[in-house]
């Protein structure tokens, strides 16, 4: 009889064993392997009462009890308190030395423990011994694994940053992208963004942070070496180069998490692409704003050149030519020639104070003025006088111009002119005789109600006329000399049996020779009339 | 990239739905922003994100519920998010927003959660 209970009793000992080691080695879940043990011991040994507790944080803490009130989980355990409760009969858990934790029972209910049920308790608490140690390994298994998806999170947020940040330059889109990202990564429901470039509008974008304020800020950002916990605020100041562009700032995080030193790192790699993106941005619209200036001034210089006339008309026994070269792209030298008149036709060069698209702008006004009243006639004297009140009255002050008009009858090489303030104009005679036209008034449009006077030449056959404006006497070369009226002589007298064209050819070459790789500073305008 | 983004909006009982349709990443993200701003503007609070087409999220694509969540609660409105895929869910797990939204495996389930009044609190 006593034999056969044995025997019953070792089976059912196998058994549960076989079970158990089943049950411990399968299961990864740490309570589900000590709630098991504790079922099983207390059933085995038919205890009422029973506690598991397991080595945490360096001591020993309540898992699991059954039975006992006064043992909470996750309270310290000791074997005093146990004791009072009544588990008066302890077990470690794995080597007795150092016991991945306790059992604790009240008396067995079976009496003394024999040594066949002392084996079974030791073998049972050894496998749960190490089934604890590997439940333990596959949580830091998933502790280490949660760290390294936030790893690979932050990782391909970086990635999509960098590849948002580089589908746009938009400084605006930027900001967005910026804000969205780090709300997103962190959490975070307010936050701001504020920059400072100089030359370029500010960005200020605010939610749930109007309390800020951005001079405040600008000043603080000057401080921060780089991203940095201030009043719950998570300040990351926006930095490509030496200066602090501009600052984000978030606020706290949800779910009350805190901003740790690894997301502060982390904050600041984005910030570096995004500083990075935003300089470039920044660049790209300095760059498309001197672009446009340039393509206007490309536009404007294009209209300019044909402001010139396209070609000189043909006139009776007369030879001319005339040439413009810009130091700029656009100019403030003009030269014409009109019909003023039955057979009698207007040369005009002139000289419009300053340079650039404000002087190209009262070329183009001069030009208009002069079709205008050409067209009623006006005897040369009144049509200087007028131009000069048309200008002074649409231009400020400081706009004028110095001009040299000459009404020409080609039939029979009469001739009579007005030189406002200008260079003199050159006669050279058949006989090689020079004669210069020197200043009969005011430059136009610099005074009210000016008079002009007239003067009065007659050219005749291989006489030549050459007018032109200071371009081409000022033309200095490395030395600052000038070429001065007697070089532009000189050269009309070398070459004056070529035609027209040729001369200017000749006079241009030589301002060029004298300049000596000078910059041209001005305006060189010049024409050559010959009479045939 | 624009191309890989859709939004289709319709309603349901007397919630809006959006249902997101791709890639919401950083280049993407504005436009659901514009999509949620214009909604709530609109004075529709009461808003779900139906995600069963969503093919990806990222961090700007998590800000854009960030940006406005707290606007729309606290005008009584809620935005809930539903039918989300279990590899874009671990995004949101691992960035700890199962615990800010309601997040529910359907649409329905998502408007019945609207019905009842229910909204979470953090």
């Amino acid at each position: 009889m006593e034999g056969r209970t044995d025997a019953r009793l070792d089976a059912s000992r196998l058994e549960s064993l076989l079970e158990s080691a089943k049950l411990l080695s399968a299961s990864l879940e740490l309570d589900e392997l000590l709630k098991h043990l504790l079922r099983t011991v207390m059933g085995r040994l038919l205890s009422l009462r029973g506690a598991v507790a397991i080595q945490e944080d360096g001591g020993l803490r309540v898992a699991h009890s059954r039975g006992v009130t006064s043992l909470r989980p996750g309270q310290p355990f000791n074997l005093a308190d146990a004791a009072e409760a009544g588990l008066t009969m302890t077990f470690p858990i794995g080597d007795a030395a150092a016991p991945a934790g306790l059992l604790a029972l009240s008396p067995s209910k079976r009496g003394a423990l024999d040594a066949s049920e002392n084996d079974f308790l030791e073998a049972l608490l050894g496998l749960a011994a190490s089934s604890i140690e590997n439940a333990r390994a596959h949580r830091q298994v998933l502790v280490a694994n949660r760290a390294l998806d936030q790893k690979v999170q932050e990782l391909s947020t970086l990635l999509d940053l960098g590849r948002g940040l580089a589908s746009t330059i938009d400084v605006d889109e930027l900001a967005s992208i910026l804000l969205l990202t780090l709300s997103g990564r962190f959490a975070v429901r307010r936050h701001a963004l504020f920059t400072w470039k100089a030359g370029q509008p500010p960005i200020q974008r605010v939610k749930g942070l109007e309390e800020l304020d951005p001079v405040a800020l600008q000043e603080q950002a000057k401080t921060l070496e780089g991203a940095a916990l201030r009043d719950g605020l998570l300040l990351l100041p926006i930095r490509a180069s030496a200066e602090t562009q501009g600052i984000v700032v978030l606020g706290p995080r949800a779910l009350k998490l805190p901003y740790g030193a690894a997301d502060l790192d982390f904050a600041q790699g984005l910030m570096a692409q995004a500083a990075v993106a935003f300089e470039n941005a920044w660049h790209f619209r300095d760059s498309l704003f001197r672009q446009q200036i340039e393509q206007e001034l490309a536009l404007a210089a294009s209209i300019q050149k044909d402001l010139f006339p396209k070609r000189l008309p043909a006139l009776a026994s007369t030879c001319m030519a005339a040439r413009n070269r810009q130091a700029r792209q656009v100019g403030g030298d003009y030269y014409d020639v009109l019909k003023a008149g039955p057979e009698v036709s207007l040369l005009c060069v002139a000289d419009i104070s300053g340079k650039g698209v404000a002087a190209s702008l009262l070329m183009a006004n001069l030009q208009a003025t002069l079709r205008a009243l050409l067209s009623a006639g006006p005897p040369i004297t009144e049509l200087a006088s007028k131009t000069s009140d048309l200008l002074y009255a649409s231009t400020p002050a400081s706009k004028y111009a110095t001009a040299f008009f000459m009404k020409y009858r080609p039939e029979t090489g009469a001739c009579e002119y007005v030189n406002c303030g200008h260079n003199e104009g050159i006669v050279l005679r058949a006989s090689g005789e020079v004669e210069l036209l020197n200043a009969t008034g005011m430059p136009v449009g610099l005074l009210p109600g000016r008079k002009y006077a007239a003067g009065a030449l007659q050219l005749d056959s291989g006489d030549l006329l050459c007018l032109y404006t200071d371009g081409v006497t000022e033309a200095d070369n490395l030395k600052e000399e000038e070429f001065e009226i007697e070089r532009t002589i000189e050269c009309l007298k070398a070459h004056r049996e070529e035609q027209p064209e040729t001369i200017l050819d000749r006079l241009f070459e030589a301002i060029d020779t004298f300049a000596g790789g000078a910059p041209q500073h001005d305006d060189i305008t010049a024409l050559v009339l010959k009479r045939t | 990239m624009s191309t890989n983004f859709r939004i289709e909006r319709s309603e349901l009982g007397g919630a809006v739905v959006l249902a997101l349709d791709g890639f919401l990443d950083a280049h993407t993200a504005p436009q659901f922003e514009n999509a949620i701003s214009s909604e709530a503007e609109a004075g529709h609070l009461h808003l779900i994100a139906d995600c069963r087409k969503l093919s990806y999220i990222s961090s700007a694509g998590l800000g854009v519920f960030m940006s406005f969540i707290e606007e729309i609660r606290e005008k009584g409105g809620d935005i809930k998010l539903s039918g989300i895929e279990p590899k874009v869910y671990q995004v949101f797990e691992v960035l700890g927003f199962h615990e800010l939204f309601d997040i529910v495996d359907n649409v329905e389930a998502a408007g019945a959660l609207f019905d009842q009044g229910s909204r979470r609190k953090d």
